[in-house]
């Protein structure tokens, strides 16, 4: 007998000989008339102004990371909230130690003026 | 004081390098002066010790013995027995003489003697080490200093000398670390001492090698470990084609360095062949002595003393001759008997004093004129009478003339070798010949003949260079007429370890 | 839930001072820094009495995936005196670069962390964290001198291999993980009698991997390319920092893992090891030799003696782990020694790192020559220094193994390292001009470094007993 998993392989080679037939008509059958219009980039119909690769402020992406890890180390405190009970007085210290060094992550980027916009 | 006499001997330099780095850099005389302080204790010392070491006793003695590293069965073991005897008691005399033969050194004065004193324990340490770990220690320690004495206070060419001295010695080191390691893993219990090693010596396999290249010779492990041992000190000695380093070390070096090399360290090479090849493996010294040491010898006196014929620069010419003379230690040595053996042992004691004249001497002239081409003097009897009658005792010495120290051994060693090998014996004895040859030759160009007129003004040697040369003068003279002033000491050691290997001799 | 908290001891310390130094960076004016440096070695210097307190115990913590043993111990004061020297030779340096001082201590502090984390891991996820947190902290070490442009380029290099290393580690913990069913590493190695045979290919790829994530760390040849520019472009102190304390810890991860706990599979490895060792320490000496730049020859000297390290894992066993320890200690001593004089060499914007640079300063400071001398002369292995001490059990624990050619190469291999060792030697007394290299008022908590370098040196080559014995215990109670 075949393999269990035969006719998923199967599957596969028909999805991707569909693919491949479907990409080849077109470039072979389908009509080619390039015109400036054509060629410009889409921006969801508004005729496009200057250049796609512009400047950010560095700012967004300090504030960016920022967000990442100060949000990351907030979620870690929901499952923390649901074993609570479970984990005692050992886990309540536990949070401390973590939340301080948090903390001093937080009071570090505040003095040192990442949170400042100017 | 009387328990711990070499303890005293070796590190009294060393103190003394400490004493020296601390004096303030200025203050050059008192420098020299603490530095000649510091090496007398081993000289008064080592006459002590010639009075009181037992010459009818054999084995070791003023033993001393501590725990050093006791994990590995390596200890602080120090001892003299006859074949160390002679060394020591030079080793502490040339050191001496030697600091005030470095009295005109002027920079990094205070450099130079610390590293000069760090030199003298290093070689204290390698001629009364009975433990081959410690050994190795002071082998190297040795080593360094000299290295930066000719690299830092060398001739124009220093840095190149410098370096092709330590590399040559240093890929003997590696030989011999390695050899030390399969005798240390050989013995059982592990161990660095020399006298269970040399009690355990039959445990060093001759069961032969079937591997290439030593399938047809019908080596075994001894001969291999032989042979490690051998390129380490041949390097030293120097045994040819291992003596490329010498001529270059010997010029370049300051003058009481090249004393020291040629008076002292070549001494080792030979030394540490009788210590550790003949009574560790004596199966593979019988095998193996007549080519490595009795024909290289005779190679080596006939070699060096054509090189020495052909230099025009003094220093080179007294470096061959070193080539030379050195040949006569390996010849001896290679007799297995009792003549030879002590003949050879006493010519290293006696090459030491005769040599170290001779660099002294050609230092001497150097200070004055500033070159050392043999051609560029001529007739300085008439200038400098003191000091040409002090060179022609020394070269009458290094000649071998009858009631000089440097007969007495020659003729020792030829009669020894003569008994086994005639015609090695034979080829020596015409190095005799040459070696009178050059220098004849060479007192004839430099003291006799018409004076050169730039010279006609040479100040005679002064007090200080004849302090440091005749102590030697005297002693080449004793030994010249009553050498069992030495040989009675080292007679019993060399017959017990002759009787060690002569079994074996097929 | 009890547990038993005395195994992080020595590590909350160094935690802990890395964030008080970190926060009151903050708040004091640019000329009170100076107050941090305290701040940090008394850190150390409690995290190390606390180690000292501890040494002799057997405890784990979180069942058992940290352990607190003599081996821990011995790495954890290894790690804090090399963060020591680190912060005593940066002190001058820093000040001269404009580096940010609150921040470079921190991380040093926290890379000690993560290193004393790696050797007292039972766990493989927890080495990892270990590793990670010592690594990204080294990374932006290397690049805090952002006025230079080579510090930029040597971090990202670092932190470019460093992650690909990484992967290779991670996937070989995963691989493991699937073969024995647990990272942790007493259970991985009493899964191993079982799973021998169904899981054993997929045992041997994870082993593999983790292999060559560890050599990326060591920076064994093949996995050595990064090192040259890396330690060149870094802060000299954080080149020096990371050449002792960054290997140190991998080689600890290395015995932990495979000296102890995998070692039922040594006849797999031997072999890869072996040729590992000796390409590592024959290329790392050939391309020292022809290098132009000291700090070049120093990277290329780590990682020939990255290969030495290696017999040791070669022959295992007891004799092999302790030599292992003993040349670490040596070889911690001798580098920084040799870093340190190549910081006293900086003048401004001037590094000073070519040979020619240290043409004559035997004459001009008799003390950084002599100490020079010393480390060159230790690290080509003369004796009476650490290096012929250290180089010395290394080859004898090889031989005692069996592997007689190995110890053979090591000679040979040491033999050629003088050649390049030997030329600073030469160039310190024997050739004139050159850097002026600074005078001890100037850097006095740099000499300091120096001069506890040089006693170290010294000390573990003439006395090496006491040290010897103290890295046969903490090798011995692994077990």
């Amino acid at each position: 007998m075949t393999h269990p998993f035969f006719p998923v392989l199967v599957l596969f080679f028909f999805a991707g000989s569909v693919v491949l037939a479907l990409l080849l008509i077109a470039q072979m059958v389908g009509p080619k008339r390039p015109n400036p219009v054509k060629d410009e980039p889409f921006e969801s119909g508004n005729p496009p102004k200057g250049d796609a690769r512009i400047r950010f402020p560095v700012k967004f992406y300090l504030v960016a990371m920022l967000f990442l890890i100060f949000d990351l180390e907030g979620v870690f405190l929901y499952p923390w909230a649901v074993l609570f009970r479970r984990l005692g007085i050992f886990g309540l210290v536990e949070m401390g130690i973590f939340l301080t060094v948090v903390v001093v992550g937080f009071v570090y980027a505040w003095k040192k003026g990442a949170l400042d916009w100017e | 004081m009387t328990d711990h006499v070499l303890t005293y001997m070796t590190f009294f330099p060393l103190a003394g390098m400490v004493v020296v780095l601390l004096l303030p850099r200025e203050r050059h005389d008192l420098v020299r002066w603490a530095s000649a302080l510091f090496t007398l204790p081993p000289l008064l010392l080592a006459v002590w010790l010639y009075r009181n070491f037992d010459p009818v006793n054999p084995g070791l003695q003023f033993v001393e013995k501590a725990a050093w590293i006791p994990a590995y069965n390596i200890n602080y073991f120090v001892a003299v027995d006859g074949i160390s005897i002679s060394m020591v008691l030079l080793t502490a005399l040339l050191t001496f003489l030697c600091i005030f033969a470095s009295w005109g050194i002027d920079k990094g004065v205070k450099g130079y003697f610390a590293l000069f004193l760090l030199l003298d324990t290093g070689m204290m340490g390698v001629f009364v080490a009975l433990d081959f770990f410690l050994f190795y220690i002071f082998w190297e320690v040795m080593l360094l200093p000299m290295y930066f004495l000719i690299g830092i206070w060398g001739g124009p060419r220093r840095e190149y000398a410098a370096i092709k001295f330590f590399l040559y010695t240093l890929f003997g080191s590696v030989l011999m670390l390695l050899a030390i390691l399969a005798l240390y893993f050989s013995s059982e219990p592990h161990t660095f001492d020399m006298t269970q090693l040399i009690a355990q010596s039959s445990r060093y396999g001759t069961t032969p090698l079937h591997f290439w290249p030593f399938d047809h010779l019908r080596w075994g492990f001894q001969h291999v470990v032989w042979m490690a041992l051998f390129i380490g000190f041949a390097i030293k000695i120097p045994a040819f084609p291992f003596h490329t380093w010498l001529p270059d070390a010997h010029v370049e070096a300051p003058t009481a360095i090249s004393v020291i090399l040629a008076g002292i360290l070549l001494k080792m090479g030979a030394y540490g062949i009788l210590r550790i090849n003949y009574p560790m493996l004596p199966e593979a010294t019988a095998d193996l002595a007549y080519y490595f040491l009795g024909a290289l010898g005779t190679w080596n006196i006939i070699y060096g003393a054509l090189c020495a014929m052909a230099q025009k620069d003094f220093k080179k010419l007294v470096a061959y001759s070193s080539v030379s003379h050195m040949g006569y230690v390996m010849l001896g040595m290679a007799s297995f008997t009792p003549q030879g053996i002590s003949g050879a042992v006493l010519q290293m004691f006696n090459h030491g004093t005769i040599t170290g004249m001779l660099f002294l001497l050609v230092g001497v002239i150097y200070d004055r004129a500033h070159h050392r081409d043999i051609d560029g003097f001529g007739g300085l009897a008439a200038v400098m009478p003191v000091y040409t009658g002090v060179s022609v005792l020394a070269f009458f010495a290094s000649m071998g003339l009858p009631g000089l120290s440097g007969f007495i051994s020659e003729v020792l060693v030829l009669l020894g070798a003569w008994q086994k090998y005639p015609l090695l014996s034979a080829l020596g004895a015409s190095g005799v010949i040459l070696t009178a040859g050059y220098l004849l030759w060479t007192i004839q160009r430099v003291y006799l003949g018409a004076t050169n007129e730039k010279y006609k003004a040479m100040p005679e040697i002064n007090g200080r260079e004849l302090f440091t040369l005749v102590p030697l003068g005297i002693i080449v003279i004793i030994l010249g007429v009553y050498p069992n002033a030495l040989l009675d000491l080292l007679r019993a050691s060399l017959d017990q370890l002759n009787q060690l290997v002569i079994p074996h001799l097929s | 839930m009890e547990t038993n908290l005395a195994p992080l001891l020595p590590s909350a310390e160094v935690v802990l001072t890395a964030l008080s130094v970190l926060l009151l960076d903050l708040f004091i004016r640019k000329d009170e820094k100076g107050l941090l440096v305290w701040i940090s070695l008394i850190g150390l210097a409690l995290a190390g009495g606390m180690a000292l307190f501890l040494w002799g115990s057997h405890e784990g913590a979180f069942q058992d995936s940290i352990l607190l043993d003599d081996f821990a111990l011995f790495f954890t004061e290894l790690f804090l005196g090399a963060a020591a020297i680190t912060i005593l030779s940066s002190v001058h340096y820093v000040r001269e670069t404009n580096i940010h001082e609150g921040e470079f201590y921190a991380l040093v502090l926290l890379s000690t962390f993560g290193m004393i984390l790696m050797a007292a891991a039972n766990d493989l996820i927890l080495f990892f964290l270990g590793l990670e947190t010592m690594s990204i902290g080294v990374y932006i070490l290397t690049g805090m001198w952002r006025e230079r442009s080579q510090a930029s380029e040597a971090a990202m290099k670092y932190f470019l291999i460093g992650a690909f290393a990484t992967g290779f580690l991670l996937y070989g913990i995963a691989l493991i993980y699937g073969a024995a069913g647990s990272t942790h590493l007493g259970r991985i190695a009493s899964a191993l009698g079982q799973t021998k045979s169904h899981g054993s290919i997929i045992l041997s790829a994870g082993v593999f991997l983790l292999f060559v994530g560890l050599a990326f760390k060591v920076a064994a040849v093949p996995f050595h390319f990064w090192v040259p520019d890396v330690y060149d472009g870094a802060p000299t102190p954080v080149s020096a920092f990371m050449a002792v304390a960054v290997k140190a810890a991998a080689f600890a991860g290395w015995a932990r893992i495979f000296l102890y706990q995998l070692s039922p599979l040594q006849s797999e490895w031997t072999l890869p090891l072996k040729a590992l060792a000796i390409l590592t320490m024959t290329v790392g000496n050939l391309l020292a030799i022809s290098q132009s730049s000291v700090k070049r020859m120093l990277a290329y000297s780590s990682i020939a003696h990255a290969g030495y390290l290696l017999i040791a894992l070669v022959a295992g066993g007891e004799s092999g782990g302790q030599a292992l320890l003993f040349y670490l200690l040596s070889y911690a001593a001798m580098t920084f020694g040799a870093f340190g004089v190549l910081i006293a060499l900086k003048e401004g914007e001037n590094d000073h790192e070519a040979y020619s640079d240290f043409a004559g300063l035997g004459f001009k400071r008799p003390f950084l020559g002599m100490a020079m001398s010393l480390f060159m002369l230790s690290l080509a292995g003369f004796p009476p220094l650490a290096g012929f001490t250290g180089k010395f059990y290394l080859f004898r624990s090889a031989v005692v193994a069996g592997h007689i050619d190995l110890a053979i190469i090591g000679a040979l291999n040491s033999l050629l390292s003088v050649v390049y060792y030997l030329r600073v030697i030469v160039m310190m007394y024997m050739e004139e001009g050159g850097a002026e290299g600074k005078p001890f008022a100037r850097a006095p908590y740099l000499y300091l470094a120096i001069a506890i370098a040089v006693l170290g040196t010294v000390y573990l080559g003439v006395l090496p007993a006491p040290a010897l014995d103290l890295s046969r215990i903490s090798f011995i109670s692994l077990h």
